[in-house]
């Protein structure tokens, strides 16, 4: 779901294109732009389970305000995926509650 | 400790303005944006802008960014971005994170430029994935290029809502409803008719009931209200949407200016709370101003004269600006500022209930219910002239509010469009001038409001001459379909001619030929077979 060429804005500028995984599987996106716009891109809009009621969370403020759209980067949980730019070989995860697995998963080869 | 003549918080329109005016003037001046680019919301406006040659009407927003960019560049001013204040004292002093740390910045004066947040209205499913915000839809698609879903509910029939909902259509996206618990829509109605003429209903006393899915939106029901604005029921109604949008109103980020100790008022005029602040944009606290939309919500031109204002008052408090200068440029701005704010769309009337024109024309209730003008009611308008007779090519200028807006008269070299010294005033067609077809009119009018007609193109048909901005860009001699006002499949259509030029600013002018009898109908295009819809 990317414009290919906007009557007013042309064709989008992007940085190189690059791979990097979610959950596990092989994306494809470009350098820079946010993580979030890759995974809408690509069709993902779940970013998160809420660890409490295990509601699914995605994209809501897309200016890095709301948290809505956090997710585990390269090991690291909790990173606003809306602000954060995107690198070839990032490791992108579903974040349940603050870990990558679901409640009483399995936290072993995830990745 | 860092040391500025001036802190400016915030790089969009009203900090840009301001930095650069101060700077201009020749103060030392840091502007801080939390973002990692500059120029707030304004590189998401990809639509022509309202207001007079001095507001910069009708160059595109993001357009104006880049421009205000390179002033700032050119006098100077320090940008230093990803750098978000999170505190402001009285005593002027800045805490500015940045990475892992917090800075402190002293400045002798201070420009808190910091915006608006958008607002929420929870409802069921409201926190489902594909909720979002009319910022988050204008970043994806206006900033990264990509489509924030395939088929977008639009909540909130504000300027915000109406303008989003059209570039989602330009993002190649459906709109499939606007839908506002209000009795009449909000923003103006040439926002309203550009994308109902494009087939988008207006569902106006309709509230969200709930967006559903199995981890995802999938549907959306509303349903109408009363006038206690409860749910009538059995008026429900469901549409497939993979999106909802909300576009229900903005509050100013006034926060830090609370925190710094600055008298606050609660205006709901203005949004929310506002700083209290003097003619100049200044607080009760010396020293520290506030510009934009964080001291009331409006639009990015007023945004941009209140940062001039304050900038240069900064500079005039500081000894950099003589007072005569600053008196000067103080009173061209106010002027300026003052022909924004008027007309029916004016801070202090927004809400109340308009019956008429300032010319007395009682407005079309379609319009405000439906977005777009019943043909019948075009005719009270002064910018509407039946020429059926006519053989020459004539303007219909559907533009029915009193909006501050002028470049319709500005850039028609016949002068064959009238608004005056008042630009909120009606365009008025001047019977006596001749158009010379050149379409000008049609590209620049930032409402798109525009039409020109040629009643006898050839025996029993007319040509219509519509902007158009989407794309695929249909190619001279298709055949498709007229759409009235309403997006209603009016009658076969052809385009014999395409206009693309570099003054058009890509507001390509389509002219279709289409039977006599719809002349006065006839405002958009499809390519597709007029029978099989
Ligand atoms: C979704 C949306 C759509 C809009 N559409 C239109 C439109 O179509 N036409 C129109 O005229 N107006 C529109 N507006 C109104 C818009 O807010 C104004 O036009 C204009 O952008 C206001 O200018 P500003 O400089 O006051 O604020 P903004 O443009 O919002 O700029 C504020 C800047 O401050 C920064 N900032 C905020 N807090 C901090 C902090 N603590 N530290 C550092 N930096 C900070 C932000 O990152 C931002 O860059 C829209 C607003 C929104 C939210
Ligand atoms: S088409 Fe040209 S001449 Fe005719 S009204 Fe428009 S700007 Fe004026
Ligand atoms: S007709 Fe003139 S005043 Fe009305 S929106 Fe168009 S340019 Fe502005
Ligand atoms: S979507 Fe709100 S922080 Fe990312």
């Amino acid at each position: 779901m990317r414009i290919k060429e906007h009557p007013v804005l042309g064709i989008p500028e992007k940085g190189k294109a690059v791979s990097f995984y979610f959950d596990g599987d092989i994306f494809s996106g470009y350098e820079e732009e946010p993580i979030a716009a890759a995974l809408r891109a690509a069709g993902v809009l779940v970013h998160r389970h809420t660890s409490r009621r295990n509601e699914p969370r995605g994209i809501f403020c897309a200016i890095g305000r709301c948290t809505d759209c956090v997710m585990i980067v390269d090991g690291e949980p909790n990173v606003r995926t809306c602000i954060t730019p995107l690198k070839e070989g990032m490791r992108v995860q579903t974040q349940y509650g603050v870990s990558a697995v679901p409640e009483g998963g399995d936290a072993n080869g995830t990745l | 400790m860092e040391h500025y003549d001036l802190a400016v918080v915030g790089a969009g329109p009203a900090g840009l303005s301001a930095a650069i005016e101060a700077a201009g003037a020749g103060m030392g001046v840091v502007v801080f944006d939390e973002n990692a680019k500059p120029g707030g919301q304004l590189f998401k406006q990809i639509h022509k802008f309202f207001g007079s040659k001095e507001h910069k009407a009708k160059t595109r927003g993001f357009q104006i960014g880049r421009e205000l960019l390179e002033e700032a560049r050119a006098v100077g001013v320090k940008a230093e971005l990803n750098s978000a204040v999170v505190a402001v004292y009285g005593n002027r002093e800045l805490a500015v994170s940045q990475g892992e740390k917090i800075k402190r910045v002293k400045s002798d004066a201070i420009i808190i430029a910091t915006g608006a947040s958008e607002n929420m209205t929870p409802f069921e499913g409201w926190t489902l994935p594909g909720v979002i915000g009319a910022g988050a839809a204008q970043t994806l698609m206006n900033l990264h290029g990509v489509m924030p879903g395939k088929r977008v509910l639009m909540l909130g029939s504000g300027n915000v809502g109406l303008v989003v909902s059209y570039q989602l259509l330009q993002a190649g996206c459906q709109v499939v409803a606007v839908a506002d618990i209000a009795r009449t829509i909000g923003g103006y109605g040439v926002h309203a008719s550009k994308i109902a003429r494009c087939g988008v209903p207006f569902y106006l006393s309709h509230t969200i009931i709930k967006a559903q899915g199995d981890g995802k939106v999938e549907n959306v029901i509303i349903g109408e209200t009363d006038a206690k604005r409860e749910l009538i029921p059995g008026t429900e109604r469901c549409f497939e949407a993979d999106t909802v949008c909300v576009a229900v109103g903005l509050s100013p980020m006034s926060q830090l200016l609370g925190q710094a100790g600055c008298r606050m008022v609660n205006e709901p005029q203005k949004g929310g709370f506002v700083p209290k602040v003097n003619e100049y944009g200044e607080t009760d606290i010396k020293g520290i101003y506030a510009a934009g939309d964080v001291s009331g919500i409006e639009e990015a031109s007023a945004a941009m004269i209140e940062g001039r204002i304050s900038g240069a008052a900064a500079a005039n408090a500081a000894g950099f600006m003589p007072d005569g200068e600053f008196k000067a440029r103080f009173e061209e701005c106010e002027t300026s500022l003052a022909q924004l704010r008027r007309g029916m769309f004016a801070p202090g009337r927004k809400g109340a209930e308009q019956s008429e024109t300032d010319e007395g024309i009682p407005l079309s209730r379609a319009l405000l219910s439906k977005g777009y003008i019943d043909e019948n009611e075009l005719s009270a308008f002064p910018g509407f002239r039946d020429c059926s007779a006519l053989s020459e090519t004539y303007p219909v200028i559907e533009c029915t509010q009193n909006i501050p807006c002028n470049p319709c008269q500005d850039v028609c070299p016949k002068g064959c469009i009238h608004v005056g010294n008042d630009i909120t005033a009606l365009p008025v067609l001047n019977p006596k001038a001749s158009c010379s077809a050149c379409g000008m009119c049609v590209a620049a009018c930032s409402g798109q409001a525009i039409f020109l007609v040629q009643p006898h193109y050839e025996p029993g048909y007319a040509l219509v001459t519509i902007p158009y901005e989407f794309f695929p860009l249909p190619q001279k001699g298709d055949k498709g379909t007229a759409l009235s006002r309403s997006g209603e499949a009016l009658c076969p259509a052809q385009v014999v001619d395409v206009r693309d030029a570099k003054a058009l600013d890509n507001t390509r002018l389509l002219s279709i030929k289409v039977p006599s009898s719809h002349l006065n109908r006839a405002r958009f295009f499809v390519k597709g077979d007029f029978a099989n819809g």
